[in-house]
């Protein structure tokens, strides 16, 4: 077993994993974080999410020692002193969340976007959630919020 | 402990700080030792026969160079994001390799995947192989005893299979300078528009003469055979000649014939080479009005 530290969503834990132990796991069994969602295990519909240094990274396929020392955010931490992030409140006036299950890596990936393109085109959109699948929405609903959203910025 | 369920459970994690560690490490271990770039490849496939994991992106790997002479080193620990985001990459004829990089699988896996790690698994769809193949990288391979060279061609051997012996640790990929009037370019077909692996992907690069006549063609193939592959005998079909459109289809047809792609869940074999034929095609069209402009 191996410790490290993980900050996640501004708060340090330390943690003992095995090797093999995905940060996944590691977010949702040993830290509680079970809005992270494992969906297919191998990194193909990005429900698990999560920005690791600012980036989108797929948590299935992320060893958690990879992780140690670095900067986690998962969907909790998106929302600040119980204020929606406006990403979070265009989702919801644009209809783009049924059953929720891609949402949370749906928004990260979306976070991740705008803080690095402010005004992206709806291509751009597209391709930056191009690793997140969604069953329910067709999408659609899904760009329009991040679009409304970049507008407002 | 044997590992009765075979399941991925590695018992050891290394980071050395280090390329002469990393090899010491590796001859220690053997076939025990498994090396960890960004991981993906591994933990989709979740061998059980990895034992101990030795990370090599503390060595300080990744990095993008430019200089006149050499033309641009990659380290091979270097991601595929910071392929596509290279304003070194992005200019000029080395663009192939970002064109390729941004369809290799998602932003997420993008993120963390590295280009060593894309050509040491050796899988015949790596979608950087292509554009590697007709940039005539060298690959830099650090070993116990020093280091060696290798033309990328001569390194992809089987499926699955790369020419690195098992205590070797591939450091960087070397992509010589391009003559002016270069143009290249590249495609990749999958099932769905992103995140799949290629039915059939696709890479050339061509030179214009002053008179412009082909000069140096080069066009390679992925997903159609055990390796990625030049399309030599297409190749020289073009060399001397102007690049009509007549002769780019009839090279495309060619390049069809010298691959020998099997039947799998994303194509059938005749599939293949049909795409094939129209993706030469069509790259060899781009790169030669690349070539002009």
């Amino acid at each position: 077993m191996i410790n490290i530290t993980l900050n996640v969503n501004d708060n340090e834990y330390e943690v003992e994993v095995a090797p093999y132990h995905t940060l996944c796991d590691v977010l949702r069994n040993k830290l509680e974080f079970t809005e992270v969602k494992n969906s297919c295990d191998s990194g193909e519909c990005g429900a698990c999410t999560v920005l690791v240094d600012g980036k989108p990274v797929t948590s299935c396929l992320m060893l958690a020692v990879q992780a140690d020392g670095r900067k986690i955010i998962t969907i909790r931490g998106l929302s600040t002193d119980g204020e929606l992030h406006p990403l979070q409140e265009k989702f919801i006036e644009y209809g783009a969340v049924q059953c929720g299950y891609c949402t949370p890596g749906m928004l990260l990936a979306a976070k991740a976007l705008l803080d690095e393109n402010p005004r992206p085109s709806e291509e751009e959109v597209r391709m930056a959630i191009s690793g997140n699948i969604c069953r329910c929405t067709g999408y659609q609903q899904i760009v329009e919020a991040i679009m409304a959203t970049a507008a407002e910025q | 402990m044997s590992n009765t369920k075979n399941l991925f459970r590695p018992s050891e994690y290394f980071k050395p700080a280090s390329v002469a560690e990393a090899i010491k490490l590796l001859t220690q271990y053997g076939e025990k030792g498994w090396l960890l770039a960004g991981g993906t490849g591994l933990l989709v496939e979740k061998d059980p026969q990895v034992e101990v994991l030795i990370d090599i992106t503390g060595l300080g790997l990744d990095y993008i160079k430019f200089d006149g002479h050499q033309g641009v080193r990659i380290g091979a620990t270097t991601t595929f994001a910071d392929i596509v985001a290279s304003p070194i990459l992005q200019k000029g004829p080395y663009n192939v390799l970002v064109q390729a990089a941004c369809q290799m699988g998602t932003p997420q896996i993008r993120n963390v995947a590295t280009i060593g790690g894309n050509i040491c698994h050796a899988v015949p769809s790596a979608d950087s192989a292509p554009a590697l193949l007709v940039l005539g990288a060298t690959l830099r391979i650090a070993c116990s005893t020093g280091e060696r060279q290798m033309d990328i061609a001569d390194f992809f051997l089987d499926v699955r299979k790369d020419a690195l012996d098992r205590c070797e640790l591939l450091t960087e990929i070397q992509l010589p300078p391009l003559p002016t009037r270069t143009g290249t370019a590249f495609a990749k077909k999958g099932r769905v528009a992103t995140s799949d692996l290629a039915v059939v992907n696709a890479a050339v690069r061509v030179t214009l003469t002053a008179g412009n006549t082909c000069q140096d063609a080069r066009i390679a193939l992925g997903a159609v055979a055990p390796v990625p592959l030049r399309a030599r005998e297409a190749e020289a079909m073009l060399e001397g000649e102007e690049p009509r459109e007549e002769l780019l289809e009839k090279v495309g047809a060619r390049a069809a014939e010298e691959i020998k792609p099997i039947s799998d869940v994303r194509g059938s074999a005749e599939y293949r080479k049909t795409l094939s034929c129209v993706l030469v095609e069509r790259v060899l069209k781009e790169a030669v009005a690349r070539a002009l402009a």
